[in-house]
């Protein structure tokens, strides 16, 4: 693989100095395999959804995705590297809301404006989950007892800064409560917490709590998202409930800035078509994972929504630098 | 027995499944060839055999991906044993007692009691797993951050015990992995500390540390005398251990497997602690414990059996309440959930059947392991004849491409080769390099536990001694640490009254 690698970098120099002249590669690109960058480990939630995209692209584009993973840094590391990586579209990347986190924290060297948004291709709300022997019925119960007893209510999250600890910070700031925020080595421990009755709630998405509250040992009192959730239609929003937020994590193809036109334009009619193959959408199906699919504009408009938003919190949390 | 009456059917199923126990030895070998490369641990074997496998029936697919995590998990003590290269964490346990064995030519009976210690564990702990799963799976969860944090400094107790010669160098190398562990994003507050901006070292980068202290250094200083044969002895032996010898290593075997099967179910520990903890208990009922470090049997099964047994733990906790306890029953988590079962509490209940079908393939896995591990030894003991000059840049390019593997990571490549060039001089000067992977391992651990259990009780330090896993492992923590102090204080005492002087250099050569 990384001889491979050595040379395919000698024929993309020979290749770009040549494309420099002719002009005619975005024509025909791609013309050799597209790296596709996951910042975070294998076997992971997006490295999954990034493996069965690279699958459904076989069909769309004349060249194969390979998946690459770069992790470390809570997802800087590889961020940073499809940031800083050459503008040809050989290697794109998979970016997740981090994005629009880590440059805030002064954790990262790049910014939500040195991407080209290509795909959204799935989004996971914040839901609001309880045990299922907790005395709370409804968000509304959950939320004036909190009220009565300011800094008791224990929400685990999957660790400071991340996205699950932001949409706590988030309902905190908009209903003027607060919560006693825990931070966990991931959403896993901090389920594990709740079931074990350590905490009170956590604010991880409904795809990681679903096998307990189908197994009746947890209750989902509220999403952060502007619809219910498809899995479970019983959990009210909280907009319904009055309270103007939603809170999600995403995951979608990026690529560098500066990528030319007519590579975006490739791949995002290629990301399109594959983000529509039933195969793609039954295997995120069976992950749990919600489909949501956009395309670069709309993806973008989110980027930058997301952007302003957390922006605006973090500076108010005092986390931003 | 309702469950031997399920278990029966399983096998039924799975005799009539020849494809499935196929793939499941074709698993079990890939495990045992992945956990032998340094780097390359049964995580990652787990998350790169996942995509292959989501086209087969679940059971061929759930069964391959057991094997290597069985495979995987015993394949590291393979080469720990031969070169002193851990290729797991755990592993980094077992070269501790099972090279010096090399050394000694005793390396085939070393690699027979390291497989036939692996499979008793991993085999108990799949049958803890089928039989009391329902009874244990409450247990996990009495574990909240207070009790992971007495964990942690339990493991760290064990530093004293695994020093060799000079508690003191024991405690600096300790003390200096401690130092390295406080690298990398702060665990609660989310930002970065000691990382020079560099964002690699935002995780501590653990695996290349552990790489460079054993086998990198271990490959520089046989290059200082590059005509002599890696050990003094080529010679394999037997690898099958005598019946008799085997016998008085049964009581270690079995305290072992137990200890692994309970820090299996514990969320967030796994078998490298478990490895630890259980070399720290054989030594502590041994009646030779001075013999530890030396080239002990007793050591080298005791890591093994302890590791292995995590397995069935680990596998325990995360079929029964759908949480896994640690990186490879992550992977396997969504490998279930994508062949439409969802582990958690209802999985018993609505796939029982197949449930079962799977603990059964899950024994032949353990059986597979036997019999391939034995099988070829006698072909992996070959290593030991290469040459020095052909051995020595082999292991280096393996430490190389292992640690870059890890995270495609030129950096980590850099830090294993510091870490290597340190482990030389500290074998020189005759500090130990378990201690500092064994506070790599538990120091983030207790410090990040401890800080969470501190915001959970809401400021009070009352977690200490009110909650009783806790108050009891830091006891034991304790007394870990100061009884070997005493004795040796007492033995000292002794010695120099009695007048006869220990050898201080007992040289390696």
């Amino acid at each position: 693989m990384k001889g491979y690698r050595l040379l395919t970098g000698a024929v993309v120099g020979v290749l770009a100095t040549a494309s420099l002249i002719a002009g005619a590669q975005a024509a025909e690109y791609p013309t050799k395999p597209v790296e596709l960058i996951v910042p975070y480990a294998a076997g992971g939630g997006t490295d999954l959804v990034a493996r069965a995209y690279a699958d459904a692209t076989k069909k769309h584009l004349p060249q194969a995705m390979g998946v690459v993973n770069k992790t470390g840094g809570g997802g800087a590391v590889g961020l940073t590297e499809i940031m800083a990586a050459r503008a040809d579209g050989y290697k794109v990347g998979m970016g997740t809301v981090e994005i629009t986190l880590l440059p805030h924290m002064g954790v990262a060297r790049f910014s939500v404006d040195d991407f080209t948004p290509i795909a959204r291709l799935n989004a996971e709300p914040s839901a609001i989950t309880v045990k299922a022997d907790a005395p709370w019925k409804t968000i509304e119960e959950f939320l004036a007892d909190a009220k009565a007893n300011p800094g008791k209510v224990r929400i685990g999250n999957s660790g400071t800064g991340a996205i699950w600890h932001l949409a706590a910070e988030a309902l905190q700031n908009k209903t003027g409560l607060t919560f006693n925020h825990i931070p966990f080595d991931g959403a896993n421990p901090a389920v594990t917490s709740l079931l074990g009755g350590h905490i009170e709630a956590v604010s991880v998405s409904p795809a990681e709590v679903s096998s307990q509250v189908a197994g009746g040992q947890l209750r989902m009192l509220a999403v952060m998202a502007d619809e219910r959730s498809k899995a479970f239609p019983d959990v009210p929003t909280l907009k319904e409930k009055g309270i103007d937020l939603s809170v999600a994590t995403w995951r979608g193809i990026v690529v560098p800035k500066k990528t030319p036109a007519p590579v975006v334009e490739t791949l995002r009619k290629a990301s399109k078509a594959a983000a529509e193959e039933p195969a793609f959408r039954e295997q995120l199906a069976k992950m749990n994972l919600t489909w949501a699919y956009a395309d670069g504009p709309e993806f973008g408009a989110a980027m930058q929504k997301d952007n302003a938003f957390f922006k605006d919190l973090m500076t108010k949390l005092g986390m931003a630098k | 027995m309702h469950e031997l009456g399920m278990l029966m059917n399983g096998v039924a199923t799975l005799a009539a499944n020849p494809m499935a126990l196929l793939l499941s030895l074709v698993g079990v070998a890939l495990g045992i060839v992945i956990g032998a490369l340094p780097g390359l641990t049964a995580t990652m074997g787990v998350a790169i055999l996942l995509p292959f496998t989501f086209g087969m029936d679940p059971v061929s697919g759930l069964l391959m991906i057991s094997g290597v995590f069985f495979g995987g998990v015993y394949g590291g003590s393979v080469t720990a044993i031969l070169l002193k290269i851990p290729g797991t964490p755990a592993a980094a346990a077992t070269a501790m007692d099972g090279f010096e064995l090399t050394k000694k030519g005793m390396a085939g009976v070393a690699l027979g009691t390291a497989t036939l210690s692996s499979f008793l564990g991993g085999m108990a702990s799949i049958l803890v797993l089928i039989f009391l799963a329902p009874v244990l799976a409450g247990f996990a969860l009495e574990f909240s951050a207070s009790e992971s944090f007495a964990l942690a400094v339990f493991g760290l107790s064990i530093i004293a015990s695994i020093s060799g010669k000079s508690v003191v160098k024991g405690l600096i190398a300790g003390f200096l992995g401690l130092l390295i562990a406080t690298v990398g994003m702060d665990p609660m507050g989310g930002f970065p500390r000691f990382t020079g901006g560099y964002t690699e070292l935002f995780n501590v980068p653990f695996i290349p540390v552990m790489i460079g202290l054993f086998a990198a250094a271990e490959a520089f200083k046989s290059m200082e005398d590059p005509k002599v044969r890696l050990g003094m002895a080529a010679a394999l032996g037997r690898i099958i251990p005598p019946w008799a010898t085997y016998k008085s290593l049964l009581g270690v075997v079995s305290r072992s497997s137990i200890l692994g099967i309970v820090i299996g179910i514990i969320p967030g520990a796994g078998s490298d602690i478990a490895a630890y903890v259980a070399y720290n208990e054989a030594r502590r009922f041994s009646k030779t414990p001075e013999n530890y470090g030396k080239g002990e049997l007793g050591g080298v099964a005791a890591c093994e059996a302890g590791a292995n047994g995590c397995t069935g733990g680990a596998l325990l906790t995360m079929l029964t309440l759908g949480i896994p306890g640690d990186a490879v029953t992550a992977v396997m988590l969504g490998a279930l959930t994508l062949q439409g079962l969802q582990p958690g509490p209802l999985l018993f209940k609505e796939h029982g059947d197949l449930v079962f079908t799977l603990f059964a393939g899950m024994i032949f896995c353990y059986v597979g392991m036997l019999v391939l591990g034995l099988g070829s030894l006698r072909f992996m003991g070959r290593i030991l004849q290469m040459p020095k000059s052909v051995l020595t840049p082999v292991i280096l390019a393996l430490c190389v491409v292992g640690t870059y593997a890890i995270n495609n990571s030129l950096f980590d490549i850099g830090i294993m080769l510091a870490a290597g060039v340190a482990g030389y001089f500290m074998q020189k000067w005759d500090f130990p390099a378990s201690p500092v992977v064994l506070a790599l391992i538990m120091g983030p651990m207790a410090e990040a536990n401890f800080r969470r259990a501190l915001s959970l009780s809401g400021g009070s330090y009352d977690f200490l001694y009110t909650r009783p896993i806790t108050a009891v492992l830091l006891t034991v923590a304790i007394l870990t640490m100061l009884l070997p102090l005493v004795k040796r204080w007492r033995a000292d005492r002794a010695g120099a009254s009695g007048g006869a002087a220990a050898g201080p250099l007992e040289a390696s050569k």
